[in-house]
This record gives C-alpha cells, sequence and structure tokens, in this order.
C-alpha cells in the first residue's frame, strides 16, 4: 500500500496536499543543489557544477516546472478538455522529488570529483583510449549510474501516473502525446538555460 | 442480508431483463418481457456512485473528500460512467 503510494499519490491526496508537498521539495531540493553544486539544468536534466550560486538552482526548478507543466498541460488539453493546470502542476512538482536526492551523493565533491579526473586526462581521451580509473572509482561511479537510473525511472512513473489521473489517458497516442511534451520541455529549458548562465 | 440484484445471464453473460414482478402486499403476479433500467445495469458499486453524486447535489469536491479520493481522481470514475451510460443508452 506504501509503495503505491510512493508511486502513485496523486488518487489520493487534494491538490493543495500535494502543492504544499511539492513547494517544500522544491525548497529542500534547491538547497541541497546549492550546498552540494548541482544545476538542474534540465526538465529530466541533473549535472554537477563547481561553481553554484545561491539562486540558480532555485530558477533552474521553477523553470523547469513551469515548463514541463505547461508542456503537459497542452498534451493534457488535448487529450481531455477538462484537464486542469493545478493538477499537472502538482504532477510535476511532486514528481522531480527524486531528483533532489541526487545532490546526495556530492557530499564533498565526492562524484564530481571523479567525473573530473576523468575529464582531465586528456592525454588519455585524446588518443582514443579509456583513461585511467581505479577500481573504487569505476564501482562507484557504476553504482551512482545505477540509483541514477533508479531514481529517474521513479520520476517516470510519478510523471506518468499524476498525468494519468490529471487527463483520464487510456490509450497509446495519449502516452505518445506524453512522451513528446517531455521531449519538448527538455528541449526548450536546455537551450534556456543553458544559454543563461 | 440484502440479496444482489443479478443483471447478466450467468450462462451467455448477456443482460437480463425482468420477466415477473411481485406485490409484496397482496401477492399479485405479473408477467411480461421488461428491459432492465440504465441506472439498473450499472454494479452496485456505480449505482452507489451516483447516489454518492445525487446526495452531494452534484459536488465532486465533496464527494472526493467523503471517499478519500483526488479531485481528478472521482471526475475521472464520472466521466467513465458517463461514457458506460451513454453506450448502454445507445443499445
Amino acid at each position: 500500500m506504501k509503495i503505491k503510494l510512493l508511486l502513485n499519490p496523486f488518487e489520493k491526496y487534494t491538490e493543495s496536499q500535494l502543492l504544499t508537498v511539492g513547494s517544500l521539495a522544491m525548497f529542500v531540493g534547491s538547497v541541497l543543489a546549492y550546498v552540494f553544486g548541482a544545476r538542474f539544468d534540465g526538465a529530466i536534466d541533473v549535472h554537477f557544477s563547481e561553481y553554484v550560486r545561491i539562486y540558480q538552482p532555485f530558477f533552474d526548478n521553477l523553470f523547469n516546472i513551469l515548463c514541463l507543466s505547461f508542456a503537459l498541460w497542452i498534451a493534457g488539453k488535448y487529450i481531455n478538455d477538462k484537464t486542469r493546470m493545478i493538477d499537472i502542476l502538482v504532477t510535476v512538482m511532486v514528481a522531480r522529488v527524486p531528483f533532489y536526492f541526487i545532490p546526495l551523493f556530492n557530499i564533498n565533491n565526492f562524484i564530481s570529483d571523479i567525473t573530473d579526473s576523468l575529464l582531465n586526462n586528456e592525454a588519455a581521451l585524446r588518443a582514443g583510449s579509456f583513461p585511467d580509473i581505479s577500481m573504487f572509482d569505476l564501482a562507484v561511479l557504476l553504482v551512482f549510474a545505477v540509483i541514477s537510473i533508479a531514481f529517474f525511472l521513479w520520476f517516470v512513473i510519478l510523471l506518468y501516473s499524476g498525468f494519468k489521473t490529471a487527463t483520464n489517458s487510456k490509450t497509446a497516442t495519449h502516452k505518445l502525446y506524453f512522451a513528446l511534451a517531455i521531449v519538448c520541455a527538455e528541449i526548450v529549458t536546455k537551450i534556456i538555460l543553458v544559454y543563461s548562465r | 442480508m440484502k440479496p444482489k440484484l443479478p443483471i447478466h445471464c450467468p450462462s451467455c453473460a448477456e443482460t437480463l431483463n425482468v420477466s415477473q414482478l411481485t406485490c409484496s402486499h397482496c401477492q399479485t403476479g405479473i408477467s411480461g418481457n421488461y428491459a432492465l433500467p440504465v441506472l439498473l445495469q450499472l454494479t452496485e458499486e456505480e449505482q452507489q456512485f451516483i447516489l454518492a453524486f445525487f446526495l452531494s447535489s452534484g459536488s465532486l469536491k465533496e464527494m472526493a473528500t467523503q471517499m478519500g479520493n483526488s479531485y481528478p481522481t472521482v471526475r475521472n470514475k464520472l466521466d467513465d460512467m458517463i461514457e458506460k451510460v451513454k453506450a448502454l443508452n445507445a443499445k
């Protein structure tokens, strides 16, 4: 039952409850991103950065949420005219909760130090060979990759559950519209957030 | 215990018709072939949902609070039932 709530809280909780949770999560996630050096530089992106100004994660999250909400709302309205913006907005806000865990992996620049050492190994990269990496670092990156993918899947499940509830979508075509909306939002947010750096 | 009114034939799953009605006061029996009203062709859960909708004066928000579900969940259920009733009416 609790797992069902973690994957689909949108059937049970009111929009005001979800809005509260989503807003709180966004605030905490933004603080964590500032503290541990992460940027949410796209609707479905998280990357680590050496220099993060305090306002940047807040702006990233706000912009990503609004952009993705608008894209999904357009898709939702096309599927079902009764789709409400508030239902889509809380869906996006709550669905992004898994992303807010990712900065925690960069405590003390743990992950970014490993990836930087890989990228800084220019000689190996120019020669087209695999750079020197210790087994420990490789294991850390693999574990981080698996956990990141798991969080991303959780995000997609939450986002689709909420979208399905908000729009009463049923067919495979509706799923296609859902996917297209995410792609459009990712393209727009990526372009704007990269150029706003 | 209140027995449930069967709606579908246990043999071929087609919708049942009413062929006999009895007066519980004077035992008069009436035979015929009457189609079940559309509302009675719904499941008991769906009938309870419609009754709850009626008793809450059509307020989906109030129904959502009573049922412990979110507003869009209740709205989706209502929309699905509207489609079902339209399909039954069209038959």
